[in-house]
């Protein structure tokens, strides 16, 4: 496999919040982990990313074991939830900024910046602040910041917490065509069912540092392990429809006691 | 939220605008209790404006104008520029000399705080605790302690350069007057840019590393950059203060000396006030320049933050691995705490040793002797501190809330005026009391409330901008909810302001206390010969050699600010525990 996570192990303290984690990802996929705060998501991303070591355990990304090299010389970037932009930099600054460390000529990373500016569809913007833009617009420049160094794995901790609802579903369409575009091979982390569903090609359900079940979102749909995963994903309230459209149904019951309350 | 403090401003207008909200009259709700009261109590939030505004404009801005008034006066009602050109053509080498020792110190300095400031916010346990703590005591230090340390380790009977090394050398001279200026300043500026490390984006920092950035690249590419305002902010208070600087050029100075110093002289030994004012405007000019550029810088800074979702108590960054660079402000910073070390200990030695034919012994002769002598002078600091640390809280509250939260008519203004004495040389803020208050029907020459005055709007600036802080995190709805269940302005004062400001009320008071005991700046003008402080006890006592005194006032002054610092603390957090808010 691609991303192999083998056993991985981490507390703080006295408190455990990843248990012997263990998981695998072909190349080119999306790998979605979902659950509820506190449950070692973002603890699991921080050890991939390299942020945190693990207690115990392995992370090999394409046959390579990278467990013990310090972020800055791993072949993975992350798309931070609060984006981590430069603030005294330019849009296009912002993008190549990684460039710089890779010994590429700075006309040629020019160049290269503006094509993935373009890319994620801000072309117009290169030479804009960080405060000049919108939310939505700062997301895709650390997303393009985060692809442009060709990453073997891009991580993604809760990167659409921030924006609304409307702009949420459309950046969730966007991430996933440039994801099978550039065949790029990410990990996901969020706590919205809705969103894992979508997104995933295999999804990890993570509870108090344990996965619960590890598929493809379907295989999960039609099979959830135990009722606690189906009332977590709010199975009775989904269906998913043949075409691949997933809908959301507000029950009538729901509605009600809406209405008596 | 972080955004919260930027948008109180514009979201009190846009309540104003949108509610009509009259902003100076009480908070009484149309055919509803119309009682007299409340006519009172919007007429007392009224004279309680006009108050601070009136006090603001009369203390601050009237001292002011007296200089420029006077120094433009030829004695007999005229206006004339015989005064500047007299000044232009006889102090052109003291100005050139303020300006060359400006610079130079404030680049040392800067170096020095830059230096510092990285080094403890990436360290943490017991060498940041050291760090802090040398700070804090080099913060409530009175001044000319370097100065005076420097003639005692360095002079010419210097404990190192003398009675160590055997060497006689004459430390009298500009590079003394420069070297002394950045050591004194460092701490401030230190305490400034770990401000304005602790409000960096952690988000930024690991994403760089996180793109391959190494700690080398992440100092130059982003920890350096965004400290930039802060850094130029450094760079100009450091220069504004060593123009307004008067204590060590005249101390250790020797021949050489500067604007500043020649005004103090002008002034007690002359008392040619027209002449000392012009040659204020030379100081008061670039001052209030440097004002308007702190402001812009600071607000850029601001900016900088803004966007800042994550905070850090340290900073993630290894400077063992940030290549010369790193091992640099290691080095400096080291350098330069070993000789703040070297300093107190030399101070708080000195007071209990004496020198028979060149061998120390321990003594506490000079001990009794200024117990017998000042004892009077030290309770009456403390008791001046007191006053103002009270009274200027209380003051700096009421005039943050008046600017925060209501839209007074001139806002920007009164703010800025307010202000302003933070980059006033203590010179012109001295020079400016004595002008303005030395006739009918304004006689406060002589007096103890020109001290307090001049104590309490020189540190204004710094308190009021403390409470402002503070505001900005209680709830705008708060302050609503008061007035929709029928409260007046002067209710929200009382039960919402007022409370919610009791945790800036500490920082505010100590802030105040601490400066009252050791700021010398204005108040060596000011004061009347039969009751001296302890400030000017100790300036006496550098100035005329007798340093073992003198390093005992300044242990005095350290231990009594750190006490009663201590006990408010202790009472504070005591009557927190009581009442869990």
């Amino acid at each position: 496999m691609y991303l192999e996570l083998s056993h991985l192990k981490k507390s703080f303290g006295e408190k455990t919040v990843v248990e012997d984690l263990t998981l695998s990802l072909p190349q080119g996929e999306l790998l979605c982990i979902l659950g509820s705060s506190g449950c070692g998501k973002t603890t699991t991303l921080n050890m991939i990313g390299g942020f945190l070591a693990p207690d115990s355990g392995q992370i090999l990304v394409d046959g390579e074991d990278i467990t013990a090299i310090p972020p800055e010389r791993r072949p993975v970037t992350t798309v931070f939830q609060s984006y981590g932009l430069f603030p005294h930099m330019t849009v296009l600054q912002n993008v190549v900024y990684g460039l710089k460390f890779q010994r590429i000529r700075r006309a040629e990373a020019r160049e290269k910046g503006l094509r993935y500016l373009e890319m994620v569809g801000l072309a117009d913007y290169a030479g804009a602040y960080i405060h000049e833009i919108s939310g939505g617009q700062q997301q895709r420049v650390a997303l393009a910041r985060a692809l442009i160094v060709e990453p073997k794995l891009c991580l993604l901790d809760e990167p659409f917490s921030n924006l609304d609802a409307a702009l949420r579903v459309k950046m969730r369409q966007e991430l996933k065509s440039l994801q099978r575009e550039l065949g790029m091979t990410m990990v996901f982390v969020t706590h919205d069912q809705e969103e894992a569903l979508i997104l995933a090609d295999r999804m990890a359900i993570m509870e108090q540092g344990r996965v619960l079940q590890y598929d493809a979102p379907l295989h999960i749909y039609h099979n959830p392990v135990s009722p606690f995963v189906a009332d977590f994903l709010g199975l009775k309230d989904l269906e998913w429809r043949q075409d691949g459209a997933l809908l959301k149904i507000i029950r009538r019951d729901d509605k009600e006691e809406h209405h008596a309350g | 939220m972080n955004n919260r403090g930027h948008n109180t401003q514009e979201r009190a207008s846009l309540r104003d605008a949108l509610f009509g909200v009259p902003h100076l009259s009480g908070g009484r709700r149309p055919g509803e209790r119309k009682g007299g009261a409340l006519t009172a109590g919007s007429l007392l939030d009224k004279a309680i404006l006009l108050l601070l505004l009136g006090a603001v404009c009369l203390f601050v801005l009237w001292p002011m104008a007296c200089i420029l008034l006077r120094s433009l006066g030829d004695g007999e009602g005229g206006f004339t520029l015989a005064a500047y050109a007299q000044v232009w053509s006889r102090y052109r080498e003291n100005l050139w000399n303020s300006v060359f020792v400006g610079v130079l110190s404030a680049l040392a300095c800067t170096v020095f705080s830059t230096a510092a400031a990285i080094f403890i916010a990436t360290r943490r346990g017991w060498v940041k605790m050291a760090c802090m703590a040398l700070l804090l005591i080099t913060m409530v230090s009175p001044p000319f302690v370097s100065s005076l340390a420097y003639i005692q380790l360095y002079g010419r009977r210097g404990w190192i350069t003398y009675r160590l090394l055997g060497i006689s050398w004459d430390p009298y001279n500009c590079w003394g007057v420069i070297w002394m200026q950045s050591i004194s300043f460092v701490p401030l500026n230190t305490l400034l840019l770990i401000g304005i490390l602790s409000k960096l984006d952690t988000g930024s920092l690991q994403a760089a590393r996180d793109l391959g950035a190494r700690p080398a690249a992440i100092l130059r590419d982003v920890v350096l950059p965004l400290m930039g305002p802060g850094i130029l902010v450094s760079l100009l208070l450091s220069f504004v203060r060593s123009l307004s600087d008067y204590g060590t050029p005249v101390i250790i100075g020797g021949r050489f000396s500067t604007i500043a110093s020649e005004i103090y002289l002008q002034l007690v030994g002359y008392s040619d006030l027209e002449k000392s004012s012009a040659m204020n405007m030379f100081l008061l000019l670039p001052a209030i320049a440097a004002f308007f550029l702190y402001r812009y810088l600071m607000r850029r800074s601001d900016k900088l933050s803004e966007g800042s979702r994550s905070r850090q108590g340290r900073l993630e960054l290894s400077l063992s691995r940030c290549g010369p660079v790193g091992i640099g402000i290691a080095a400096v910073s080291i350098l330069f705490f070993l000789m703040m070390v070297l300093q107190y200990g030399c101070i708080f030695l000195a007071g209990f040793l004496k020198s028979t034919k060149g061998v120390y012994s321990f003594t506490l002769r000079n001990w009794e002797e200024l117990w017998r002598l000042d004892a009077a002078t030290m309770v009456r600091s403390v008791v001046y501190a007191l006053i103002v640390s009270l009274a200027g809280t209380l003051f700096a509250m009421l005039f943050a809330y008046y600017m925060e939260r209501r839209r007074v008519p001139g806002r920007s203004f009164f703010d800025c005026v307010a202000t302003l004495p933070y980059m006033l040389p203590g010179t012109c803020f001295g020079i400016g009391y004595i002008l303005a208050f030395n006739h009918e029907p304004l006689k406060l020459t002589g007096t103890a409330v020109i001290v307090l005055a001049n104590m309490l709007f020189k540190q204004l600036p710094t308190a009021t901008k403390i409470c402002s802080a503070s505001l900005t995190q209680v709830p705008l709805a708060l302050e609503r909810s008061a007035r929709d269940l029928g409260g007046g302005q002067l209710a929200v004062l009382r039960d919402v302001i007022l409370p919610s400001l009791r945790p800036a009320f500490l920082s505010c008071f100590v802030y105040n206390f601490s400066s009252s005991m050791t700021t010398a700046g204005a108040i060596i003008f000011l004061i009347n010969p039969g009751k001296k402080l302890a400030v000017f006890k100790l300036f006496d006592a550098v100035y005329t050699g007798d340093y073992a005194v003198a390093s005992l006032i300044a242990s005095v002054i350290i231990v009594i600010v750190l006490a009663v610092e201590g006990l408010a603390y202790l009472i504070t957090w005591k009557g927190g525990e009581r009442n869990v808010s």
